[in-house]
């Protein structure tokens, strides 16, 4: 027999047909639907073993201890240990790779430069170090440099001599401080938060305010004269016509903070007029408690004392280091640039972005991000006890950066490479206090844990607390006069928090109006209709911080006369300007 | 040039100004395929649409176009089902302009959707039930359907009915026409109704929402009314526009007037059955939502002013001109309801769609407002475009009205008459 | 049969955000493209500012997180998928979006009362470097499909795993916590399953002060809120004209 072609042709269609009768081709066509959900320029997660670290965030003095989710090495997920996080804590993983991060900076130029300056200083020239979070072991570092250098100062924004005690506190009293969103801890305020009544005295419904209990609405400016106002140190009168309240309500506040109490009185700083109102209420020792600070080792001492800028004289800085890496408050420039001496002052910043002082700067070296750097935090505003706490990195920092605390004792020929490990040292060798370890959760005495142990333990995600101090005497009641300044027709107010941005952080922002954008402006439609601004127009902001491009969105909750902007580093309230595009 | 292509009998333009007749739009074209290709290439962050407005200006261009596209199904189904013969004159016309609105919308849709290479996938998994899968399967059909009807108007041609197997196919084609008709009738009829159920069993956008029969909400058969009853009535202003532009007579009043009758019956249906089913809507099904029927028109600017406009000033207002024999009969009546008569239909797909979208569902929403950017616009022009090249190249080269001989005809006779008259005079 | 839903105390959301970013975090969503706004954002929880209408001073607000609330009954997107690319899980209670079937037609986003659907108008693009930080257990999607909220379901797959790798039938309720829950500062979010009466989320829903949003859409979504306030209970019910005085943020 032959075959024909009929015969393959016949052979073929019956294999073609007794194909689609089998799942090969049906499983070909539904495969294609995978092969179109991948297309090129879709990046792919790295995978790898899933680990736990930890570390403290120090994005802020709260410093909150975090568990990362690693992929690897790789963080890829943070989350609070004792609570929930921040939102720029959860997504400070991301600050690393932000598009505006400095990579390179000319180090070696910088060296020279400050060399050149340090040597050309005047007798009444001084070289100094601005720290924009003191009460860190760096803080202690640049003390000590500054010591060493022939008139080093050492400048750091005035720390609050107080830390309060949320947990022993009934009625709080906050006059302007976000205590719910963000002062501390969140973790720490939102545990204590059903054991007290919360009064908020500002001029704008924050997020705070929204969830206090009440919400005095006082005008800008005005939360001095209702603090010394409660501690009878200025008439109730007065203080009504300042604040916008009635006389019955500062009368019914003052009787509610006596006989509710322990009481306790905070503003964003825990002011000299705010710590003494808290001594008149019998908070001393109770809801108020001097600042701890963990042991320092004995050759510390003879370090340079902190100096607030206000007490250098003017244009006396000729070469000034600023370590903006860890930031706490910005000062505002304009402040600063009156110290500095008139003829070629050197200004070398030490940042991750150029948004800060890096606009002013001569020099600009590029810093270790979150999480890539080993520090510790200082004692947070809540803190009752003397701690130490490390944020340990998680992944390693990039080549090329600069790390502040060496270049600065380098300048001063200070070797200090292993500052942290001698502190705690000096903490292990007190003997005092106990180590919690977050992997386990255990606690345990210092007494019961050797020296290295405890280094490493710190390393890997643990913090030391110590001995509550004897609270001692408490400090006289000293008030200082709020002195009554005109109120411009609008001032202009930081809104909430605003540390390191992810992008990640538009979720917030540009996707949902939720928090105030760097570009936008709130503002009472009354005050909008009097700037010739209506919800959504373009305008220029005009404040003490410079001038920007903004938009402005419309909010009933602020009070007439104030304009609500976001809060970036050098602003400071005050009188502001909106004019329309 | 050309003129071996053109129908023997019928006058046509010189090709040069076909030429210029058909250049602007070509340009149009032109501009619109590269909005349409930047929305491909780039993504429909093109457009103005976003997660509140996910749909905008295509999908109420999309809507309209296919409900006025139902002239082609339901005047198929008038003469080959109903035996109206009358309508033979207009029914190549239907289909071109039936063409060309449901293969527009096709490629709107196409460069709509967000992935369009997943076309497939509703044929491969699709959901019983959802509206869209049977607007999808009916409308890939139907415009099956109306391909296959298009091709003996493109068979007929002069030069094409040359070649003996085109001939004998369009004569074998022909032979199915009624089956084609049916067809295509029962599936315009579920893919009109479809695209209103697309909106009426939307539960979550109370705006929409309607009680109905079984699985249909009201909707799905108002839609259907609406879509016949305009059908005819956008045959009647396209017929009139081609004869108006190409200065000639192609069909004969009659034709046109008994589409107007049509239309203005089943537009009186329509609107009192929009009528009834807005009473039942306001009073019971919205407010059983939640929402009182009267919040939506306290959204400007849309108050109830759109509500009478769409059923009095262009339903029951075109609808009593079209049913009245003295004004249906002059001309200018005629097409000026004919005119409301679609605009109306435009105006409920828009409210159905652009005003759905605008209405808050959730307390602490605000009214949105949506303007298309112009690469939408751009593409929907391209639609636009699309239409009168293929309805102009129909027109020169096709049959596409069978009586215009016969009148041309006529007039050449009364020319010839009247000429005779002047001589016999002198 | 489990039914997972949430539970949502508005008196203790400090609109501080964590949840939203926690949510991008995990679930691979990409930071906003230049063009976006609060309109063509992706943002599966997003938290509201509502306001009880009120000018200065008596202007009183409060943040209200809204999510896929997860409708249990007449799903409004489950029906009206071309597709099925909406997928309602029988055991878990949970509405699945699959962006891998999604055509990105968006009539789920029409359908959805709650505007939890989001769609991509763009590719997802992350800063050079920061695409290290993505979660390999969350497929990402590319422009053109819809996603929305899915309580984390690649963290239940993991419950899952570890409780089948542990021989237990059931997963442990403490392995299985949305990223959106576990961020929360204010502990306002609780989740677990409401077919089980003993859980927090359960009791919550039978407290007075509960409500659902848009109840009567008979949608029987799983996320229950829960005011002491009257006026923040009205958020519920559908929108009034003159009602709020202002745009509201966020």
């Amino acid at each position: 027999m032959t075959t024909t072609r009929r015969d393959l042709l016949r052979f073929a269609g019956g294999a073609a047909f007794g194909a689609f009768l089998t799942p090969a081709p049906w499983r070909l066509i539904t495969d294609t639907a995978l092969w179109s959900e991948n297309w090129p320029g879709i990046p792919r997660p790295a995978r790898g073993e899933i680990r736990t670290k930890f570390t403290h965030c120090s994005l802020c003095p709260a410093g909150c201890a975090v568990r990362a989710r690693c992929v690897g090495q790789q963080p890829v997920a943070l989350a609070g240990v004792f609570g929930g996080l921040c939102p720029f804590g959860v997504t400070a993983h991301h600050l690393p790779y932000h598009p505006a991060r400095l990579r390179q900076g000319p180090v070696k130029e910088a060296a020279a430069a400050v060399a050149a300056a340090i040597a050309k200083c005047g007798p009444r020239e001084r070289v100094a170090v601005l720290d924009l979070r003191p009460g860190r072991t760096a803080s202690w570092t640049y003390r000590r440099a500054m010591a060493g250098v022939r008139n080093g100062t050492y400048i750091a924004p005035a720390q609050p001599p107080v830390s309060v005690n949320l947990a022993n506190a009934r009625t709080v009293l906050s006059l302007g401080a976000p205590l719910l969103d963000g002062w501390c801890s969140p973790a720490n305020a939102f545990a204590a938060r059903d054991r007290f009544r919360l009064i908020q005295a500002e001029p704008v419904e924050s997020r705070t305010a929204s969830l206090a209990d009440t919400w005095l609405p006082i005008r800008t400016g005005s939360e001095q004269a209702l603090a010394l106002s409660l501690a009878g140190a200025l008439d109730t009168r007065d203080a009504a016509e300042r604040t916008g309240l009635a006389e019955r309500q500062i009368v019914d506040l003052a009787r509610e903070l006596k006989e509710n109490g322990p009481a306790l009185v905070i503003d964003c700083r825990m002011s000299q007029n705010v710590v003494a109102l808290n001594v008149d209420l019998g908070s001393w020792g109770r809801t108020i408690v001097p600042r701890p600070e963990a042991p320092v080792p004995a050759a510390w001492k003879t370090a340079a004392p902190p100096a607030e800028l206000a007490a250098v004289p003017d244009g006396s800085i000729r070469v000034l280091l600023i370590d903006e890496s860890a930031p706490g408050e910005y000062l505002p420039w304009n402040e600063i640039q009156k110290k500095l001496v008139s003829g070629n002052p050197l200004v070398v910043a030490f940042a991750c972005s150029r948004e800060g002082y890096g606009q002013h700067a001569q020099f600009v070296l590029p810093a270790a991000a979150f999480p890539e750097v080993t520090d510790d935090l200082p004692a947070a505003v809540d803190a009752v006890a003397p701690g130490f706490r490390l944020a340990t990195p998680l992944i390693p920092a990039p080549d090329g950066l600069v790390n502040p605390v060496d270049f600065v004792a380098g300048v001063a020929g200070l070797a200090a490479p292993d500052a942290l490990r001698q502190r705690a040292d000096a903490i292990h060798a007190s003997g005092k206090g106990k180590l919690v370890t977050y992997a386990d959760g255990k606690s345990a005495a210092v007494k019961e844990v050797k020296a290295d142990e405890f280094w490493k333990a710190l390393n890997a995600g643990a913090c030391w607390t110590g001995d509550a101090a004897q609270p001692g005497r408490a400090p006289g009641r000293d008030f200082s006069p709020a002195a009554e300044a005109a109120v411009p027709a609008l001032t202009a107010v930081a809104a909430e928090l605003a540390i390191a941005d992810s992008p990640l952080m538009s979720k917030v922002y540009q996707e949902s109006n939720l928090r105030l954008g760097p570009d936008r402006v709130a503002m009472h439609p009354r005050s909008a209709r009097e700037c010739g601004v209506e919800d959504g127009a373009k305008a220029t902001l005009e404040t003490s911080a410079g001038q920007r491009r903004v938009e402005v969105m419309i909010d009933s909750g602020i009070c007439p006369g104030v304009v609500l902007v976001a809060a970036r580093p050098g602003f400071e309230p005050g009188q502001a300007k909106v004019v329309r595009i | 040039m050309d003129k071996e292509f053109i129908t023997r009998g019928v006058k046509r333009c010189s090709t040069r100004q076909f030429v210029l007749w058909i250049l602007p739009w070509f340009a149009l074209l032109a501009f619109g395929l590269f909005s349409a290709g930047l929305c491909l290439v780039k993504g429909l962050n093109q457009t103005n649409m976003d997660n509140r407005f996910a749909f905008g200006l295509w999908i109420f261009l999309d809507l309209t176009v296919i409900a006025l596209g139902a002239g082609a199904f339901f005047t198929g189904f008038l003469l080959y089902i109903l035996k109206l013969h009358e309508l033979r004159a207009v029914i190549n016309s239907a289909v071109v302009i039936g063409l060309v609105c449901y293969s527009g919308a096709v490629a709107v849709l196409a460069v709509g959707v967000g992935q369009p290479l997943r076309f497939w996938f509703t044929f491969w998994y699709p959901n019983v039930h959802s509206m869209l899968t049977e607007v999808t399967f009916c409308i890939t059909c139907y415009l099956t359907v109306l391909m296959i009807e298009y091709l003996p108007v493109v068979l007929k041609n002069r030069k094409l009915r040359q070649v003996p197997s085109f001939l004998v196919f369009e004569f074998e084609l022909h032979k199915l026409i009624y089956v084609l008709a049916g067809v295509g009738t029962f599936l315009s009829f579920f893919h009109q109704g479809s695209l209103g159920g697309l909106y009426g069993v939307l539960r979550g956008r109370p705006f929409a929402f309607r009680e109905g029969l079984a699985i249909w909400p009201s909707t799905f058969f108002l839609f259907i009314l609406s879509a016949a009853a305009v059908g005819p009535s956008f045959i009647v202003l396209t017929t009139w526009l081609a004869e108006k532009i190409s200065r000639k007579k192609l069909v004969r009043p009659q034709v046109l007037q008994l589409l107007g009758r049509i239309s203005g019956l089943l537009l009186a249906f329509y609107v009192l059955a929009k009528t009834v089913d807005t009473l039942v809507w306001i009073n019971r099904t919205s407010p059983d939502s939640g929402f009182p029927a009267v919040q939506y028109y306290s959204w400007k600017p849309f108050g109830t002013w759109i509500l009478f406009a769409e059923i009095v000033v262009f339903g029951l207002i075109p609808a009593m001109i079209l049913l009245a024999p003295r004004l249906r009969a002059r001309s200018g009546w005629l097409v000026s309801a004919a005119a409301l008569a679609c605009c109306g239909v435009g105006l409920n797909r828009f409210v159905q769609t652009v005003q759905t979208l605008a209405l808050p569902t959730l307390s602490f929403d605000k009214f949105l407002s949506y303007y298309p950017s112009w690469q939408e616009v751009g593409t929907f022009l391209a639609v636009v475009a699309f239409g009168v090249l293929v309805y102009s190249f129909s027109f020169r080269y096709f049959q596409l009205f069978p009586e215009e001989r016969e009148l041309q005809m006529e007039v050449v006779q009364e020319q010839e008459k009247e000429q005779l008259e002047m001589a016999g005079r002198f | 049969m489990k039914r997972y839903g949430m539970s949502i105390d508005v008196d203790r959301c400090n609109g501080c955000g964590a949840c939203m970013v926690a949510c991008a975090v995990e679930n691979n969503i990409p930071p906003a493209h230049q063009g976006a706004n609060d309109r063509k954002g992706i943002t599966w929880i997003r938290v509201y500012r509502v306001d009880n209408g009120e000018d200065f001073p008596d202007r009183r607000s409060a943040f209200v997180p809204v999510l896929c609330q997860q409708c249990g009954e007449h799903t409004p997107c489950a029906s009206v998928c071309p597709q099925q690319a909406v997928d309602v899980d029988p055991a878990t209670g949970i509405v699945g979006q699959m962006p891998e079937r999604c055509l990105g037609c968006r009539y789920c986003m029409a359908a959805c009362p709650y505007h939890a659907r989001y769609f991509n108008w763009w590719d997802p693009a992350w800063p050079a470097g920061m695409e290290k930080t993505l979660n390999p257990d969350v497929a990402l999607r590319m422009r053109g499909v819809v996603e929305k909220c899915n309580f984390c379901h690649g963290r239940w797959h993991a419950a899952k795993q570890r409780a089948a790798a542990a021989g237990k039938k059931d997963i442990d309720p403490a392995d299985y916590v949305p990223a959106c829950v576990d961020a929360c500062p204010t502990g306002a979010i609780r989740f677990g399953d409401l077919n089980d009466s003993a859980t927090a989320v359960a009791e919550d829903a039978r407290k007075p002060e509960s409500f659902r949003l848009l109840e009567k859409l008979h949608t029987d979504p799983k996320i229950y809120y829960r005011s002491k306030k009257d006026w923040v209970k009205e958020i519920a019910s559908a929108p009034r004209p003159g009602a709020r005085k202002e745009s509201l943020r966020g």
